[in-house]
């Protein structure tokens, strides 16, 4: 997919972030096409999930470039830019304690056609329907991860950044997000992830980039994976 | 067993009576109600506690009674109308100041809407003075109903009906619409709820928006049952405070059935026990401290703390022979100043002077905003008047046992304020003081509106003749050389070095070992005693200890002179004293509008110069000179006026 | 029983239904540098807050030196000699470098509530500060305020205030965090150099740190020990590398 004509979908240049005065960000460079499936990865504390955070305009301090279609939105608030279509998962998922499942689900508002309608989305995850009228933080981690996903597929955003979706879940858990991101896929979602697990990774995503002290240090294409396997393994300190 | 019972109902007063009383509290607790909503909604979102509530709340009654006279237009109409304006204008107000002092720390929110309201109480004083404007019942809800056992004006049936529907719908709103689910997420997470596209800022507006007209909705309520006037709101407010204390601050639920609650609670008190009536809230609220810190309805809530503003740390760098020639002049000029400017004015300086070191001394050096502190410097005039009159104290008596009393006082406030940080400490001393002043109100020995007169000097250790103004001013100078020279020391001391880590790093002092309640406690106390001398000094020299003195305003002072002239530097206070001394001496002809002026002084500190007089000055110093080498640093400039709380980040 | 300064026994902290730490035991052993792993969210800083009383435990036992200090408050807890370090670099920001150390080593003088005495009392504190600072490396620094030091100084700032205690056990949460690769090389120097006479607790995400310095490794997954072992135990474990490194057939 990397020589896919056509501009990308997203283009992030030379991207720098601060958190008050710690620099987070030295300059991270990758890009997103249409239908692919990107993950970020990396060791703790690389700055993965800066990344995702500066892209929504989230972390108070940033230099570079982030091009959506095109269009620069470095100067964009982060409301802006989820109007745009980008939407966000966060790590840890951003259940709202104060909201039942149902308002989680409903809460963000539809920018675009063509969003999935919440029938589609209990299909999808039929646990969430049970528990609908519960509160949002009493379900389980991958009942939290499935409506953290679920929510953000109703607004007609097609690209979509999730932060650490198998972050503390069970095997058989982690299985079944993967499941839900390779059917993302198939429905024509772009995906950027940011993931720890490059085993998880390896799956599902056509390119990987790896980050490295908040910079991007390597690119590897899906067909070079099992080539690169050592190399990947020395950059995640395994 | 009869004969029991109706013996044990002679107790009771008559039915009507009682039940009066009950109604009484009842729409009392309606207006507590809906104004501690409105404060738990503005809270929950822009987290800030909108002291302006109670102005805004006078300002709906006003509005109704402006329409009404200008107009013509009636009751119906304005209970739409007025809390539109209203809540327009604290849209207003949320565009041009609040929204610049979100990333800042709570506190400064609150000093903000203080500053709000002493410019609209004063204009209001200075359009319609004091005195009430009647506003007449509805005629569609004028009569009363014969319930049998007593008479029920429709009216009050009315608010009372009126307030549950509002508090009901509000809720019903919050927590069961998709625009509730909005406003909740983003309570909960502004930045996620922003990066889904909600655009957070203009539903914070308008919140604000909302929160305002509620308050005015219930002054539309008010305006035909009490007489509209400047200070009605502000009577209202602090009560409102303890009640937001009591029920837990965040929590709309808590808001409404304290509010009531604590409304029926006040009613029955009058029944009982008529003296104790006006402070039965705080004692409730005092109780509850001890027992449930965090409220009845709300959970231990750990806030995030606010990032951190910073600033480029300031530094007078004075030369240690410097800051002694500048120590000499500094007392020959408090020497001679009297032989040049009227020595009660210069006394007055140095009252408030002593006062706001005081303050500083909580508020620079330990992070802790009281708003309580008229208590100490009030109750410590009447204290000294009192003992000069009817006991025949020595002068030097009198000051010293103005300052024990003050920080006796201290250890009782400060025992159940320290249990609680940042805003709620605020409202917690607001509070307690306004209790202190309901008894100064009430007691006898105060002497009520007239206070404690004819207050004699006395005779200094039986040799000097305090009459003597010249005499008088050397005693107070005396007074205040020995106050700041303790406060610096203490500021100096090991004991302050711990105080001012605690109030840059709560938690990093608690890990050190440091057991901060404790020193948070001694520093109140020692802050309260100090705070008495200047109180007492005040009676002695205006021979005259009155409500002013103890009343929410002066506290108010305390806060303007420090913030004006710097927080957290040694010097500013006294500049802060001297201005604001001034402003009061010089300005007194112009009325209400010293209040006015006050107020605009403090909302440009807030919102321009956070680092007062002395620290923008001694900033502008570093600045120019850069780095001294073998210089000496003789304050730091900073307006660090918060701690958060330990553990305040969690995973 | 081996002699463990600290232990800490069927730890559990629960938040709202949601069990952050569940049944976590763990022992520290005198002298030792002892490195807490785990992916985001595994509850590695709500052990830390357990242990140091900065938040209290639904159930469990904390055990220093043989003494059950369950319920002791977290200032009482430092005074005995376990003293914590932040993520968050924790300095006093409008405080000079000096004067930071100098509030670390003031306690032991029992001097503290003096509100009376000179500040120039604190002096006899110098020398001892001084060296402190320049065990860290920062005398060059002494007399600037510590809020206005690059991120790496003020964490080493931290590092020293912390000696200043002359804490027996030291625990350090995240303690090479948004630093630069020189810097992280200076504080993992710097830890290495106390351990031996003191006993180190760490959080850390840097393996390569965890690797260099510790005796021994606890690693934890969603709120609960996963293994506890050497690195080379530790890193061999399959399931440690499923939950953590997620690469079983990298």
């Amino acid at each position: 997919m990397r020589d896919a004509p056509g501009q990308p979908l997203l283009d992030v240049t030379e991207l720098r972030a601060w958190y008050g005065d710690s620099q987070a960000l030295h300059g991270v460079t990758f890009n997103v096409y249409q239908g692919e499936v990107v993950t970020l990865l990396g060791r703790n504390g690389a700055g993965k999930s800066t990344t995702l955070k500066s892209v929504m305009s989230i972390v108070s301090r940033r230099t570079g470039s982030i091009r959506h279609q095109g269009t620069e939105c470095l100067a964009l608030t982060s409301d802006a830019i989820a109007r745009r279509g980008i939407a966000y998962c966060p790590e840890e998922r951003g259940i709202y304690s104060s909201l039942t499942v149902e308002e989680n689900l409903l809460l963000p508002p539809v920018i675009a056609p063509g969003g999935m309608s919440v029938e589609e989305i209990y299909t999808l995850f039929p646990n969430l329907r049970e528990r609908r009228s519960g509160q949002g933080t009493k379900l389980s981690g991958g009942e939290q991860q499935m409506l953290a996903i679920g929510r953000i597929l109703r607004t007609g955003a097609k690209l979509l950044l999730l932060d650490e979706p198998t972050e503390g879940l069970a095997p058989v858990l982690v299985e079944q997000i993967g499941a839900v991101i390779a059917t993302l896929k198939q429905r024509g979602f772009t995906i950027l992830l940011v993931e720890q697990n490059a085993h998880f990774a390896a799956g599902l995503a056509d390119r990987h980039y790896v980050v490295e002290d908040g910079r991007v240090v390597d690119m590897i294409a899906r067909a070079d994976l099992a080539a690169s396997g050592a190399r990947l393994a020395a950059y995640l300190g395994v | 067993m009869i004969e029991i019972l109706t013996n044990w109902m002679d107790l009771l007063p008559p039915a009507p009576a009682l039940f009066g009383q009950l109604l009484v509290g009842l729409i009392n607790g309606s207006f507590y109600a809906v104004l501690s909503l409105g404060l738990a909604v503005i809270f929950g979102l822009l987290n800030i506690v909108n002291f302006t509530h109670g102005a805004q709340y006078m300002l709906g009654g006003l509005a109704a009674y402006a329409l009404f006279t200008y107009a013509g237009i009636g009751y119906w109409p304005a209970l739409l109308l007025a809390p539109l304006l209203v809540g327009a204008s604290g849209i207003v107000m949320e565009r041009l100041f609040l929204r610049h002092l979100y990333r800042l720390d709570h506190l400064y929110g609150m000093l903000l809407t203080f500053g709000v309201t002493l410019v609209i109480e004063g204009l209001v004083r200075f359009q319609y003075g004091s005195t009430g404007s009647p506003y007449p019942v509805p005629a569609s809800l004028s009569g009363a109903w014969d319930l049998g056992f007593m008479f029920m004006p429709i009216y009050r049936g009315w608010v009372v009906v009126a307030a549950l529907v509002v508090c009901l719908g509000t809720w019903f709103v919050i927590e069961k619409t998709k625009l509730g689910a909005y406003l909740r997420a983003a309570t909960e997470n502004p930045k996620l709820t922003r990066a889904f596209g909600i655009n957070v800022p203009r539903m914070v507006m308008l919140t604000y928006g909302f929160g305002v007209a509620l308050a005015a909705l219930a002054g539309v309520m008010a305006a035909p049952i009490y007489q509209i006037n400047a200070n009605m709101g502000s009577e209202i407010i602090i009560v409102v405070f303890a009640v937001v204390v009591i029920g837990g601050m965040g929590s709309i639920k808590g808001a409404i059935v304290s509010g009531f609650m604590l409304g029926l609670a006040e009613g029955m008190t009058k029944v009982f026990y008529p003296e104790a009536s006006t402070t039965v809230v705080f004692i409730i609220m005092a109780i509850v401290l001890l027992v449930r810190p965090a409220g009845l309805f709300g959970a231990v809530t750990l806030t995030a703390a606010p990032e951190a503003e910073t600033h480029a740390t300031g530094r007078a760098l004075v030369a240690p022979a410097t800051l002694r020639l500048l120590v000499i002049g500094a007392l020959l000029c408090g020497a001679i100043l009297p032989l040049l400017v009227y020595p009660v004015f210069l006394m007055k300086v140095l009252c408030f002077a002593i006062f706001a070191c005081a303050f500083n001394l909580l508020m620079g050096f330990s992070g802790l905003l009281s708003f309580g502190h008229a208590a100490f410097y009030g109750g410590a005039s009447y204290f000294a008047a009192y003992a000069m009159k009817a006991w025949g104290f020595d002068p030097l008596g009198a000051v010293l046992g103005g300052g024990l009393l003050a920080g006796v006082l201290g250890v009782a406030f400060g025992h159940l304020a320290i249990r609680r940080q940042g805003i709620y400490f605020a409202m917690i001393t607001l509070a307690l003081a306004q209790m202190v002043y309901f008894f100064a109100v009430q007691a006898e020995f105060t002497g009520n509106d007239e206070g404690i007169q004819a207050v004699p000097r006395g005779v200094l250790l039986g040799v000097v003749n305090l009459a003597n103004p010249l005499a008088m001013y050397y005693f107070v100078f005396a007074c205040f050389v020995a106050s700041f020279a303790a406060i610096a020391r203490i500021i100096d001391s090991p004991f302050g070095q711990v105080l001012k880590g605690i109030r840059d790093n709560e938690a990093r002092a608690i890990s050190l070992g440091y057991e901060t309640g404790r020193y948070k406690l001694i520093a109140f106390v020692l802050s309260a005693a100090f705070s008495g001398i200047a109180g007492a000094l005040d009676a002695l020299v205006f021979q005259l200890a009155s409500l002013t003195n103890v009343h929410w305003t002066m506290s108010g002072h305390a806060l303007l002179m420090t913030i004006l002239g710097g927080v957290g530097t040694l010097t500013g206070p006294v500049v802060g004293a001297i201005i604001v001394a001034g402003m009061e001496n010089y300005l007194a002809q112009l009325g209400a509008w010293v209040a006015v002026i006050h107020g605009c002084v403090f909302i440009v500190c807030v919102m321009m110069f956070r680092a007062g007089i002395v620290g923008e000055i001694s900033a502008w110093f570093v600045r120019r000179h850069a780095m001294g080498s073998n210089l000496y640093p003789l304050q730091a400039a900073e307006p660090r006026i918060v701690v958060s709380g330990p553990a305040a980040r969690e995973r | 029983m081996t002699a463990f300064v600290l232990e800490a026994v069927g730890l559990s902290r629960e938040f709202g239904g949601f069990y952050a730490v569940n049944d976590v035991s763990i022992g520290i052993e005198q002298g030792r540098i002892h490195a807490l792993i785990g992916p985001n969210g595994a509850g590695k800083t709500t052990v830390f807050n357990l242990l140091t009383k900065f938040l209290a435990p639904t159930a469990g036992r904390i055990v220093y030196k043989g003494q059950d200090i369950t319920r002791l408050r977290p200032a009482a807890v430092a005074c005995l000699g376990l003293v914590r370090s932040f993520q968050i670099s924790a300095v006093f920001p409008h405080l000079s470098v000096r004067d930071n150390v100098r509030l670390g080593l003031q306690r032991a003088l029992g001097t503290s509530f003096h509100f009376w005495r000179r500040g120039r009392s604190l002096d006899r504190l110098n020398d001892r500060a001084e060296s402190l600072i320049a065990s860290v490396g920062l005398q060059a620094f002494m007399g600037e305020t510590a809020g206005q030091l690059p991120y790496g100084h003020r964490r080493a700032l931290e590092l020293a205030t912390t000696l200043a205690l002359d804490p027996e056990v030291l625990l350090l949460d995240e303690p090479t965090s948004g630093l630069g690769r020189e810097d992280i090389g200076r504080i993992t120097e710097l830890i290495r150099g106390l351990a031996g006479e003191r006993t180190i607790l760490m959080v850390e995400h840097n393996l390569s740190v965890v690797a260099a310095l510790s005796h021994r490794i606890t690693v934890m997954a969603r709120g609960r020990v996963l293994v506890e072992g050497s690195y080379a135990e530790v890193s061999a474990n399959l399931e440690v590398r499923a939950a953590y490194m997620g690469s079983t057939n990298a």
